[in-house]
């Protein structure tokens, strides 16, 4: 066996032969992590969801168009395609955007707003269905409040206008296929799928629309623009960019700058006292492991001389202490985020909903459990270097005495 | 004339703390091949200094010359070594031709006692025959080869620190005053059994002692050493020389 393999086998077999002491380096390793990993945990759970309620919430990543212009299937799809484009869909006129309601279970005509809409609506995140064509709708919860109805009922939608002079109005069944959360609006929307809205147009306009069956003039062959749409940028630090680009095309756009900047500083200010803390502990953690592991390669300094009184060269005796800091630092961060783990769910499921919270309290992902590992492995393996080269560097006669 | 093993001259050790302390001076010593070295003198008259020197574990602070031949041919400047610090060439030549005897202690508590034993043949990758079992027999210590030294008496542990230095059959066995942690008649058991041993293996013994030395004056060459305060009494010096 090389004499590699030698201290590999001989560190290994002291390791376990002083297994109360290697223990107490565990536990003593674990016992400093472990809480850390948990403050971490609790920063990171809190200012995470925190900061992603204020960076996610589509409201603030709306880029909304002032006044009306021309808009083509062709310049809505070049944005659609964009990487800071989240979610973009043309709007027809607001005039033309409206149907009327009505339930079998209220008495009421409801004249309810339209709004496209389509898969990946950022609007309608939470629900698991969207319009796939003309007979579905998604109502916000103030209308379907008002019209009594649920998901999965039909409501009867109504469409009037003044056709050469005489006043006509269609029918059209629709299916409620869900109602979108009350933080989405709090007027009366209905969320339709775009072909819905141009039909709507159309009637209005006097045009006839063939697949419902509503007469009229026929429509132009022209391809068709839209005044206004409905754009969210995929995060809130792309708004800037894209109001950017479309001012220079000359659409003027208002936004939730202000809004914006503030959850930006707030998203940097926490940040910042984040790192500050994970700075401080590590910084702590890292002296306190490495005095610790010093400490001991100290205490080892006979055996290392004995070593290399038989014949050890001295590069070689470094790996004894550094391997069995290894060791320290495998176990030790296994029993860390064993301990942090049962922790997480304790507080995440009996703290947090004393404490009305419905986020996620103490929280980590798995990258900052490999930077603990990185962390603890280094600072052991180093500190185990810088203790194992003195025991190196003295001649062996001063390590072998007892004093 | 057979060979110079260790040749030293004008080697000078101090250990001096603020103008006071103690000074080990070797004018010259020349140690023959299988020659029997005492070094014999009163508690702290530099016996272990001069010991871990000859070991190669502790380096002179001057010397003129300091040569160690421990096998024929291969020669090596000690002085130059230190001074260019090559260790790897100084463990070398210990793991390969050096068995050391410590006063007390000095095994790996960890390892049962063949595994102690086995550890310089293991670093010099010496195929695994009888060699440990027949010394262990010979030192008595055959029924404790499998135990941790944890276990065993100071006497055994002794015995079995004389079986490690010598498993991997070195042309140097040092033993510092390897029984002066023993009651009497078991260091002149231990001893007789150890001079009996080296008998037939064609080694060159260096021991410290300061009492069981006598009884084996016939066989052993015996340093000559005088020490005394010098610069004021602020410098205790002690020589060795042959």
């Amino acid at each position: 066996m090389s004499q590699v393999g030698n201290v590999f086998r001989l560190s290994f077999r002291d390791y376990t032969h002083e297994w109360r002491m290697s223990g107490c380096f565990v536990f003593s390793l674990a016992s400093v992590l472990a809480p850390m990993m948990i403050l971490f945990g609790l920063k990171f759970g809190i200012v995470s969801s925190m900061v992603y309620e204020l960076v996610e919430n589509p409201v603030n990543r709306e880029i909304r168009p002032i006044g009306s212009g021309r808009y083509d299937q062709q310049w809505i799809e070049k944005y659609r395609s964009r990487g800071e484009v989240e979610f973009i869909i043309p709007k027809t006129r607001a005039l033309a955007a409206s149907i009327q309601l009505k339930s079998e279970t209220a008495k009421i005509i409801l004249s309810t707003e339209l709004m496209a809409t389509a898969e990946q609506d950022p609007l309608l995140a939470n629900l698991s269905k969207t319009p796939e064509n003309i007979y579905q709708i998604v109502l916000s919860q103030s209308a379907a409040k008002k019209l009594n109805i649920s998901r999965g009922d039909q409501v009867d939608a109504s469409l009037a206008r003044q056709f050469k002079g005489k006043r006509e109005r269609v029918h059209l069944k629709l299916e409620v296929i869900d109602i979108a959360d009350a933080s989405v609006a709090n007027r009366s929307v209905a969320f339709v799928h775009l072909d819905l809205l141009i039909a709507t147009e159309h009637f209005k306009d006097g045009r006839s629309v063939p697949e419902l069956g509503w007469g009229g003039d026929a429509v132009d062959a022209e391809s068709r623009s839209y005044p206004s749409f409905r754009m969210y940028a995929r995060s809130i630090y792309d708004v800037e960019n894209l109001v950017k680009d479309l001012e220079d095309q000359g659409v003027r756009v208002k936004t939730k700058a202000v809004e914006i900047t503030t959850v930006q500083s707030i998203d940097r200010n926490l940040s910042i006292i984040f790192w500050i803390i994970a700075c401080v502990g590590a910084a702590g953690f890292a002296f306190s492991l490495g005095a610790s592991l010093w400490a001991n390669v100290d205490r080892k300094k006979k055996d290392l001389s004995i070593l290399r009184l038989v014949g050890f060269k001295g590069g070689r005796i470094v790996l004894f202490p550094v391997m069995q800091s290894f060791y320290t630092a495998i176990l030790g961060w296994l029993l860390a985020v064993l301990v942090y783990l049962v922790f997480e769910q304790l507080i995440n499921r009996y703290l947090a909903p004393r404490l009305n919270l419905d986020q996620t309290l103490c929280y980590l992902i798995s990258e900052h459990f490999f930077w603990a590992l990185g962390l603890t492995v280094t600072t052991a393996i180093f500190a185990a270097i810088m203790g194992g080269m003195r025991a190196a560097n003295i001649d062996p006669s001063d390590g072998l005495r007892d004093i | 004339m057979s060979t110079i093993v260790y040749s030293l001259k004008n080697v000078v050790k101090e250990r001096v703390v603020e103008n006071v302390g103690f000074r080990l001076q070797v004018p010259s010593i020349e140690i023959h091949a299988e020659e029997n070295i005492a070094l014999v003198g009163h508690s702290g008259c530099g016996k272990s200094t001069l010991m871990d020197m000859f070991a190669l574990i502790l380096h002179p602070d001057e010397s003129d010359s300091f040569e160690i031949n421990p096998a024929d041919g291969k020669l090596d400047d000690i002085d130059r070594l230190w001074q260019r610090k090559q260790r790897d060439r100084l463990s070398q030549i210990r793991r390969q031709h050096i068995g050391y005897v410590m006063q007390s202690g000095g095994l790996l508590s960890y390892l049962t006692v063949r595994e102690n034993i086995e550890l310089p043949r293991r670093l010099l990758k010496l195929p695994n025959d009888d060699s440990i079992d027949s010394i262990s027999r010979v030192l008595g210590i055959h029924r404790q080869l499998d135990k941790l030294p944890g276990l065993l008496s100071a006497g055994e542990r002794q015995r079995v620190v004389f079986a490690r230095a010598l498993s991997h059959r070195p042309t140097i066995l040092l033993a510092d005053e390897p029984t002066a942690a023993l009651d009497p008649i078991t260091a002149r058991k231990i001893m007789a059994v150890v001079m009996e041993l080296i008998k037939g293996l064609k080694i060159t013994l260096i021991t410290a002692s300061h009492d069981w030395a006598h009884v084996y004056k016939m066989d052993l060459r015996i340093l000559k050493q005088e020490a005394g305060p010098i610069e004021n009494g602020r410098i205790y010096q002690s020589t060795f020389r042959d």
